[in-house]
């Protein structure tokens, strides 16, 4: 850091010895423009024990027509509180020519046995060295815009790297929700018919009588598609035999054929979704689904 | 299923002597439960029945175990290549005093009562004596001696063997036709019964055998009243209507409904038959099996355990797979249920 300009303030009385000194540092006190960030730094050496109050700091925001306030942090350590303000300026100079940062007050305290002892530390002012962006009086040009600066000139970047990147990316992506579905079932394929009776159960919603014989229905439609034949109700003993991985559910397809048997042939279908209601038929279609992504 | 049919009651007794009629023909045939219901199906359908199967498998046995439960008047004859109708009709002999003299044959003795016609080896039979039993089986009526004879009751019952081609004549379709099962019998597969079979000295004399099975479990005379009731009682939901017709569709035009046998042209293989006789009898046979079963409704299962037997013997194939047709048949009814959806 370029130390440059700085300020020794030495108080008398009581209050000396709490805070020793204050210095401000920037980077450099001259060549500012328009617009330019200004950052300083002040460090405040005091007694071991005083800290900083926070709410004494300048809130940042416009201190002059000219001049913000930024940003402020605080940097404690023992025996140091290090500031590091950020100023803007907007001062729009003709010529070279100093202006003055303003200084401002902030009150340290230190918490000893007997009581509070505040004191407080004056950051001075400071000045800064501004420039004007361009000549007072410009080369005439016919056409305004001309005063304008052109802009900078740019190579262009090569998107087909990334592009490639990105087409590789979505391809993976693709590939691994293709692999995600085909696990979850959420295709029509074969070997998977309860996942497709289960998506038909999800569109049939679930209204009214024929909804419900409707669901049983597409049950039936997968047990024939697993077994490649149809199978009747005094078939599920064999049905089981031949596959296993639905044993678990043979009290549950037991149930089910009944309540076929009444909705369909028997004309009972208030009896038959009375003992096998429709969020039984909706699970037990989940659990065949899931049994057959085991199989 | 709740709703209670005047006669449910009855219908519930008559099930019980069914159970008791089943039980007692299975002292004599072991090992045959499936014909043994089937043959019960028959009676309490009021249909007609033909055992089909090797010698010595037991069909007469079973006949006439069957005849003895069910009571009732009893003929039995035998078919021969020399038979002729007038045979069956009148019986004609020498009396005593050397003048010839024409009685009532087999057929005419019991006349109105006659239950249970037992025709053996009906293909040794000549096509007149056919002729003659399709028009027993289908009117349940004779001509003879310038009347008309009636035989409200008669169930006919005949069996032949698959083994021998010799001196035999293949039952006309139309005759076929008439008859509600045609029911395939086997030795048992069960080795208990094969063991007992061969080696229960019970089971080698036939006459002590049948003398062991209760006479007239059933009541002959009311079987035709209480066969129209259990028509009556067993509700046929619209599903199985649509069923049946499926299954009549992918019977006739097995191509039309995606079935397909290796080896076989499916759009010309069947060329007829499964007449709408043939499936009125096969709703009429799974309608007592559902009663059989304790049901007042029918299922599926229903139709698909009585179709093999009242359906193949009334599909007729092309000529060139005629031969091959114990193969083909079973193949095709199989696939049919296979095929068409139930619901």
């Amino acid at each position: 850091m370029i130390a440059a300009c700085c300020a020794l303030l030495l108080q008398a009385g009581a209050a000396v010895a709490q805070v020793r000194s204050v210095e401000v540092r920037v980077p450099r006190a001259f060549g500012y423009f328009l617009g330019d960030l200004v950052r300083a730094q002040a460090d405040i050496a005091v007694d071991p024990g005083f800290s900083l109050q926070r709410a004494s700091l300048p809130a940042p925001g416009p201190l002059t027509y000219w001049l913000d306030l930024r940003g402020i942090t605080v940097e404690e350590s023992p025996g140091r509180v290090r500031l590091h303000l950020t100023y803007q300026t907007f001062y729009a100079a003709l010529d070279a020519r100093q202006v003055a940062i303003p200084g401002f007050s902030v009150s340290l305290e230190s918490a000893a046995a007997g009581g509070t002892t505040s004191a407080k530390a004056e950051i001075p002012g400071w000045s800064l060295g501004v420039s004007p962006l361009r000549e007072v009086q410009p080369e005439r040009h016919d056409d305004p815009a001309e005063y304008l600066r052109p802009d900078g000139r740019v190579s262009r970047l090569d998107p087909l790297p990334d592009m490639r990147a990105a087409l590789v990316a979505l391809g993976a992506a693709l590939l691994a929700l293709a692999a995600l579905g085909y696990d979850r079932g959420w295709f029509a394929r074969p070997g998977r018919p309860f996942a497709k009776a289960a998506r038909g159960l999800r569109r049939l919603g679930r209204e009214g009588e024929g909804g419900y014989r409707e669901a049983l229905r597409l049950i039936h439609r997968g047990l024939d598609e697993t077994d490649g034949r149809r199978v009747l109700a005094d078939d599920l003993p064999a049905f089981l035999d031949r596959h296993p991985t639905f044993r678990r559910e043979g009290p549950a397809l037991a149930r089910f054929f009944e309540a076929s048997r009444r909705a369909f042939f028997g004309r009972e279908v208030e009896a038959a979704r009375a003992s096998l209601p429709w969020p039984e038929v909706e699970a037990g279609l989940r659990r065949l689904a899931a049994a057959e992504l085991e199989a | 299923m709740n709703t209670l049919h005047p006669g449910d009651a009855k219908l519930t007794d008559w099930r019980a002597s069914a159970a008791r009629f089943e039980a007692e023909v299975a002292k004599a045939v072991v090992g045959q439960a499936r014909v043994i219901r089937l043959v019960t199906t028959a009676i309490f359908a009021r249909g007609h029945v033909m055992l089909e199967g090797d010698v010595g498998v037991g069909k007469t046995t079973l006949l006439r175990a069957v005849a003895r439960a069910l009571g009732g008047a009893y003929e039995r004859v035998e078919g021969t290549v020399d038979m002729m109708p007038t045979d069956l009709i009148y019986h004609t002999y020498l009396a005593e005093d050397g003048r010839p003299r024409v009685e009532p044959g087999p057929v005419l003795r019991r006349a109105e009562d006659l239950a249970v016609f037992f025709f053996n080896e009906i293909n040794r039979a000549r096509p007149q004596v056919h002729a003659l039993l399709l028009r027993i089986m289908a009117e349940r009526s004779v001509t003879a001696f310038a009347r008309e004879y009636r035989f409200p009751n008669l169930q006919v019952f005949a069996d032949r063997n698959r083994v021998e081609r010799e001196e035999t004549f293949e039952l006309p379709a139309a005759a076929r036709d008439r008859f509600l099962m045609e029911i395939g019998m086997e030795a048992p597969r069960d080795p208990e019964a094969r063991r007992a079979l061969v080696f229960d000295p019970r089971f080698h004399d036939t006459d002590r055998l049948i003398a062991e099975v209760a006479e007239g479990v059933l009541d002959q005379a009311r079987l035709g009243a209480i066969a129209a009731s259990i028509q009556m009682a067993i509700q046929a939901a619209p599903e199985i209507e649509t069923y049946v017709v499926g299954l009549w569709d992918a019977l006739v035009r097995p191509a039309e409904a995606g079935i397909r046998i290796p080896g076989i042209d499916m759009t010309t293989l069947v060329q007829g038959g499964a007449s709408p006789r043939g499936l009125a009898f096969l709703v009429r046979a799974a309608r007592v099996r559902a009663w059989l079963e304790g049901r007042d409704w029918l299922v599926p299962e229903d139709v698909r355990a009585v179709f093999p037997e009242v359906m193949a013997h009334r599909i007729f194939l092309e000529p060139v797979h005629e031969l091959r047709r114990s193969e083909i048949v079973p193949d095709l009814c199989r696939a049919v249920f296979e095929t068409v959806p139930a619901p």
